[in-house]
């Protein structure tokens, strides 16, 4: 077995559709971090967010040939990952993210430090998922994935000046909920 | 009264247990063929002193997450040589052999969470007295939230000669952690938490007496 | 709605320097900021990789068009139920009257050198969870965690020996997940990491 050093994601497109299926396993390791974080935001489940990643990938292997500019194949999986998340959350009925009163207790004799900070935690997904889907997208892409607007546009086919005002409004709801808390 | 029939009745039920032998308690658990490598393994721990129950402990868990047989063995072997590890260093640290079992597994724990030797060997040679579990997880936690390592050792250190109960230890890491959520430097926090000592603040007590809604394990849990 | 001063956007649109953001709004930046950073470390827990899910499910040829339309029959699905409240408030009458009136749980006496351990994870589409580790001997299926309420959290209140021990969540019988909001994790030996629970004696 060769080690291979990770190639540039033209490069791994290139060979993926020559036929070197493993080649995928590049693009994965290289994206499903950040996938990951960005459906579980969007969904407020980890299972969820798997399960739509994972089908995610699927699809995205299989029309990785309509993949027009595979040196931008992270817009391109983000835009495919939204999609997903989108239509799992319609399949919701409501676009209801469940962050429910779970109270972040893992036992009594753990430090209150972490308690804090989970509860800080809970505040923000609460305050996430209260948000309308486009604007926790907009939001999370921004600050959570650290996409420029320019991406953030290639990702979800928006204007710019759109995604901006998702992005304000999404940041002045956020400020209120943490004002009225603090 | 009701106490003591179920004092009885948990001795009763522990004492089968105990008497089961180690491959008793692997059988059927663990992949057959790593049973004479883990057993032996056991018996060499058993015969140096060192506690057993975490090795067992451990091929029961590898057996559990359907880890195959040689990988199971491996990390038994890991863990036999933590607490020969954890025996010399309690022995360099000024603990008279043979060395309690439960301070082995504190040691090995402490270890394992990330504390260096030097560090270790410090906590356990100037609080001479056992147990030092508590002492040793609030130091943990201290290092594991960037706390410098050194000053973590000395805070705990000095509690415990203050007065501070062993078992209230860990509320002393607490009381530090919450000093630098407010915004203290952890310098500072160290500082106003010392200045304090022995009086802690109420924090995260464990709960007392009756607690609606817990469940006891249907067999004694091991030591 | 209320809007917030445009340099607060600015700065965090990167269009504003930090410095040149006056003091008294310092504060909302760093509190985006923060929530931001947040978010970004904790879609909690330890790595969990797709790869050889994705990779099993790419190396099979695509499902042919009947396949798919016989998984479409079987696959499981939401169906809207529509109740009438005065309903559910007579039923949640029943439920907690024979709640109050058959159990009288009260827990169990504590001895002195025993504590409370409390479970708590977020599951939201398991079917079941059970909590494994040092104090039941690795046992699958001994201690099942509870979603009375069904809103995705998983509890269990057991009542153990002081002591510390090493657990993890079993999801579905199969899943192994550490506890993502313990604070305290250890690595396995295994390629994963344990987490820790103290248990400390009651006090009385």
């Amino acid at each position: 077995m060769h080690v291979r050093s990770t190639p540039p994601d033209a490069e791994v497109v290139a060979l993926v559709l020559a036929g070197d299926t493993e080649a995928f396993a590049f693009v994965i390791r290289r994206y499903e971090a950040g996938l990951l974080r960005f459906a579980t935001r969007m969904l407020g489940s980890r299972d969820a967010a798997a399960d739509a990643v994972a089908e995610s990938f699927v699809r995205a292997y299989r029309h990785l040939a309509s993949c027009r500019e595979p040196a931008r194949l992270r817009t391109w999986l983000y835009r495919i990952v939204t999609n997903r998340c989108k239509s799992h959350l319609v399949r919701r009925s409501v676009a209801d993210v469940s962050l429910d009163d779970a109270p972040p207790m893992a036992d009594p004799a753990d430090t209150e430090a972490a308690l804090e900070r989970a509860d800080q935690l809970l505040l923000v997904e609460r305050a996430l998922a209260d948000l309308s889907p486009d604007k926790r997208e907009a939001f999370v892409l921004k600050h959570v994935e650290g996409l420029s607007y320019e991406e953030m546009a290639a990702v979800t086919g928006e204007r710019i000046p759109t995604l901006k005002m998702r992005v304000h409004r999404a940041r002045e709801a956020l400020l209120k909920v943490l004002e009225d808390h603090a | 009264m009701k106490r003591w029939v179920v004092l009885a009745l948990a001795a009763f039920l522990a004492l089968p247990l105990a008497a089961q032998s180690v491959r008793g308690r692997l059988e059927g658990r663990i992949p057959s063929a790593a049973i004479p490598a883990v057993d032996s393994l056991i018996q060499f721990a058993s015969q140096e002193g060192l506690p057993t129950d975490p090795l067992i402990q451990k091929a029961l868990e590898g057996g559990a997450k359907h880890v195959p047989g040689p990988r199971i063995v491996a990390a038994v072997q890991v863990s036999l040589g933590q607490l020969r590890d954890a025996r010399d260093l309690l022995v360099r640290a000024g603990d008279q052999p043979p060395v309690l079992p439960a301070e082995m597994t504190t040691v090995a724990w402490a270890l394992r969470r990330g504390l260096a030797a030097p560090l270790v060997e410090r906590v356990v040679a100037a609080l001479a007295r056992p147990p030092r579990a508590a002492a040793m997880h609030a130091v943990a936690d201290l290092v594991a939230h960037r706390f410098d390592p050194d000053s973590a050792a000395q805070l705990i250190i000095e509690a415990v000669h203050d007065g501070v109960p062993r078992e209230r230890l860990l509320e002393v890491s607490t009381a530090a952690l919450q000093q630098v959520q407010r915004g203290h430097t952890r310098a500072e926090a160290f500082a106003i938490v010392r200045g304090q000592l022995p009086n802690l603040p109420a924090s995260a007590r464990p709960p007392r007496g009756n607690v609606a809604g817990a469940r006891r394990l249907a067999s004694p849990a091991p030591p | 709605m209320n809007v917030i001063d445009p340099r607060i956007h600015q700065a965090l649109d990167g269009e504003l320097a930090s410095e040149a953001v006056p003091v008294e709004l310092r504060r909302a930046v760093a509190q985006i900021a923060a929530a931001a950073d947040l978010l970004a470390a904790s879609p909690p827990g330890p790595a969990m990789s797709l790869e050889s899910r994705v990779m099993a499910e790419i190396r099979r040829p695509a499902p042919s068009r009947a396949w798919r339309l016989i998984r479409w029959l079987v696959t499981p699905r939401a169906i809207i139920l529509r109740v009438r409240p005065a309903w559910s408030v007579a039923f949640a009458a029943v439920v907690a009257a024979l709640t109050l009136f058959t159990a009288g749980d009260e827990g169990p006496e504590l001895a002195e050198h025993e504590g409370i351990a409390q479970f708590v994870g977020r599951f939201p589409e398991a079917q079941s969870v059970h909590v494994v580790g040092t104090f039941n001997d690795w046992r699958p299926g001994s201690i099942a965690l509870e979603d009375q309420d069904h809103d995705g959290v998983w509890r269990a209140t057991v009542v153990l020996p002081a002591g510390t021990y090493e657990y993890m969540f079993v999801v579905d019988g199969e899943r192994w997940v550490p506890d993502h909001l313990a604070e305290r994790l250890v690595a396995d030996d295994f390629g994963r990491e344990n987490s820790i629970v103290i248990v400390r004696p009651a006090r009385r």
